[in-house]
């Protein structure tokens, strides 16, 4: 990894020093340079990883570098920037363009984020009396936890002819991640014992994107062709799961008993792993003129698959975009968009509860609890909506739009076992005015009403004195015993859907903007968004948030600048809090 | 049915000066203010609801809402100079400083701090 970054590092500033002497050796060409050389001390007092989070977070002197080089000639332009902050905080960037034939843009940046460490402290309590507990053990003493980013990319455009303007685009990234992060294991059985690891992390993202694209008479059409690979060149972690026992009882009987409940016991075992992905995309598109508009459109496919597990997603999409002048103060735009994504679903493999264990069979007893995970995104998705723009004066332009989308979830169902669709009806006004370069406005309103948005089928856990369930029958030392009430039963008790989506939906946006002359400027906003929904049984969702704004611009004489503002943010969520029951 | 609260506000200056023709001077001050707050979360009382007994277990909480509490403060002030030595010749000087105040703390403990930065140096243009 590290030849990687430092054979990219030099071929980035091989272009950027080798460059200049290229082109300097034609005339007439309008060169400029300019490097800066210097350093920078950096002293953190306390905690350093909050305040400094995208710094080293060391005491130290360093050297610091930064400049550019860009060249000018008829129709070639060449520009390379580079800033060296230290050796994890790099930015390098080369772009060219010649005429209408080629331009290209090579890109390096790194970054490093410092991460707290979780130090569970929350997490610790005792049964009163009794022997069931949560503990918590920090296995990381002392561990750093920061991720390094880079990232190296480009993006290309060749004109291959100019008959029919043809033309090649293509485009790559590269992301890098690597550092430690903290992971966090649990096992439990009497006792819930949660534990804190660090852990490796090398993780890459590789992109590649290649198209092409042609005129034909009135219309361009194009293709693009995407493929996105990511994985983990780390280990998977691995952690210990405790040992299944009684919290007081050393009988035998027992001990045979615990482990039959749980996934794991006694046993190293990974978790917390990463997927290993894959997708791969097709896209064309055309735009061009039809009657006295402008059309434009797509169709795309693409497959998405987890090669670790062997699961995939499939996404079919199309988009139709259709711009009309009406007439010389009115417009119409009208698009429409649909998408069909189909996951694998998943068969969830669980040890068997209670394997080889004796007891009576009774209507709660289940020793099978493999299941299929039906995906929420299964989805046939279809948006509608029309804008009117107007100019109903020189200087006031009022806009409306309203928009229809439904989404279709035919694999996944509610509590009445009924698959459902939900609606959106959409309406927005927005206006604005401009009185020449002294006073400039606009306000937007947005109002979505949803019918049936998506819930969490039975997500909803048992209502307070909803139900008493009938403590299961077991055998203890072969001797049928009414016992308890099982975790699993609990699964009777969910009632009801639960979402955290409104029914109803309103946003405001203002902005205005005074400027009296040239030197000064004063602009307010305001955002604010309330929705709600109330078509829930038990539950009262709601979310609230408003952001005032003020900054002004004071330029008296060319002497001075000043810019100032203050900005507001408040947000209010309402919703449901759960607490574990914990009773072993 | 709990509220969640979040209040963040921000404030900042910069100004640049350029007192000599040579000289140009710059800073920033910003101050941020951020807190988060669950109201007080009130469980329903059970005790006559439950079929078993439950007397063992520990069903308070009191505490609960104020663990995700937040409450950071960030002070951030820098100035900046610029002097042109000669054509094509600038030094540089640069300053920051910056101050967390963690009140209430998360997870990850008191993550209160400082940071003070300073950076000089040559640049040459052509």
């Amino acid at each position: 990894m590290k030849k990687y970054m430092m054979n990219l590092m030099l071929f980035v500033l091989v272009l950027g020093i080798f460059a200049p002497m290229i082109f300097a050796q034609e005339d007439a060409a309008v060169q400029n340079y300019s490097i800066w050389v210097g350093g920078h001390y950096t002293d953190f007092g306390d905690y350093n990883k909050k305040v400094g989070e995208y710094r080293l977070g060391e005491d130290e002197f360093l050297p610091e570098l930064e400049g550019f080089y860009q060249y000018r000639k008829a129709d070639k332009f060449f520009r390379f920037d580079v800033h060296y902050f230290d050796n994890k905080n790099i930015d390098a960037r080369a772009l060219g363009i010649w005429g209408d034939r080629f331009s290209g843009e090579l890109y390096f940046r790194s970054l490093i984020h410092q991460q707290g460490r979780d130090m569970l402290a929350n997490m610790e309590t005792r049964e009163v009396g009794g022997g069931k507990i949560l503990t918590h053990e920090l296995l990381d003493e002392g561990a750093d936890y920061h991720t390094d980013r880079y990232e190296f990319g480009g993006d290309y455009k060749v004109q291959l002819s100019r008959k029919n303007n043809i033309r090649m685009v293509a485009a790559h990234r590269t992301v890098i991640r690597k550092g430690y992060e903290q992971k966090i294991a649990s096992s439990h059985c009497f006792s819930c014992h949660v534990t804190s690891h660090d852990v490796n992390i090398d993780k890459r993202t590789n992109q590649v994107e290649a198209g092409i694209q042609a005129d034909a008479g009135e219309f361009t059409l194009g293709y693009l062709f995407g493929y996105r690979h990511f994985d983990s060149k780390a280990h998977d972690p691995v952690a210990y799961y405790d040992t299944a026992m009684h919290p007081v009882s050393e009988l035998q009987s027992y001990k045979d008993e615990f482990p039959t409940r749980l996934n794991f016991d006694n046993v190293y075992a990974p978790y917390g792993t990463y997927p290993e992905t894959e997708k791969i995309s097709h896209k064309v598109r055309v735009k061009g003129a039809v009657g006295k508009g402008q059309l434009s459109g797509s169709v795309g496919y693409s497959q998405a698959r987890n090669k670790k597990v062997d699961l995939s997603a499939n996404t079919l999409s199309g988009a139709l975009n259709y711009a009309l002048v009406l007439n010389k103060k009115m417009r119409l735009i009208a698009r429409a968009s649909g998408s069909k994504l189909s996951n694998d679903d998943p068969r969830i493999d669980l040890a068997d509860y209670r394997e080889g264990r004796g007891g009576v069979q009774t209507e709660f007893y289940i020793s099978d609890f493999d299941f299929t995970r039906y995906s929420a995104l299964d989805r046939t998705d279809g948006r509608i909506s029309a804008e009117l723009i107007s100019r109903l004066k020189p200087n006031l332009t009022l806009s409306l739009l309203a928009g229809f989308r439904m989404i279709d979830r035919a694999d996944f169902k509610n509590l009445e076992n009924e698959t459902y669709t939900t609606k959106r009806f959409t309406g927005q006004a927005k206006l604005r005015y401009r009185d020449g370069l002294t006073f400039s406005s606009s306000v937007n309103y947005r109002f979505e009403r949803t019918f049936d948005p998506f819930t969490s089928s039975k997500g909803l856990f048992e209502s307070q004195g909803y139900d008493v369930l009938q403590p299961a029958l077991y055998s203890v030392s072969g001797i049928d015993t009414t016992f308890t009430i099982f975790y699993y039963q609990r699964e009777d008790l969910r009632y009801q859907n639960i979402t955290t989506e409104p029914t109803f939906k309103h946003s405001f946006d203002m902005t205005s903007t005074y400027r009296p002359d040239m030197h000064y400027s004063f602009t307010v906003g305001l955002k604010g968004m309330y929705d709600k929904n109330n078509e829930l049984d038990s539950l009262d969702v709601e979310h609230f948030s408003i952001q005032p704004s003020v900054n002004f611009t004071v330029t008296p004489d060319s002497k001075w600048s000043v810019m100032a503002g203050f900005n507001y943010n408040f947000n209010r969520s309402r919703g449901p809090v759960t607490v574990a029951l914990f009773d072993g | 049915m709990v509220d969640y609260t979040t209040n963040t506000g921000n404030l900042f200056m910069t100004a640049s000066f350029i007192p000599m023709y040579k000289l140009r001077l710059s800073g920033t001050l910003a101050y941020n203010k951020s807190t988060t707050e669950l109201d007080k979360v009130v469980m329903p009382d059970i005790s006559d609801r439950l079929d078993g007994n439950l007397e063992h277990q520990d069903y308070s909480f009191d505490q609960m809402h104020e663990y995700s509490n937040l409450d950071y403060e960030l002070w951030t002030i820098s100035i900046g100079a610029q002097f042109d030595v000669s054509p094509g010749v600038q030094l540089t000087a640069d300053a920051e400083y910056a101050d967390l105040n963690d009140a209430l703390g998360y997870v990850y403990g008191n993550e209160s701090g400082s940071m003070f930065f300073i950076r000089t140096g040559v640049r040459f243009s052509f």
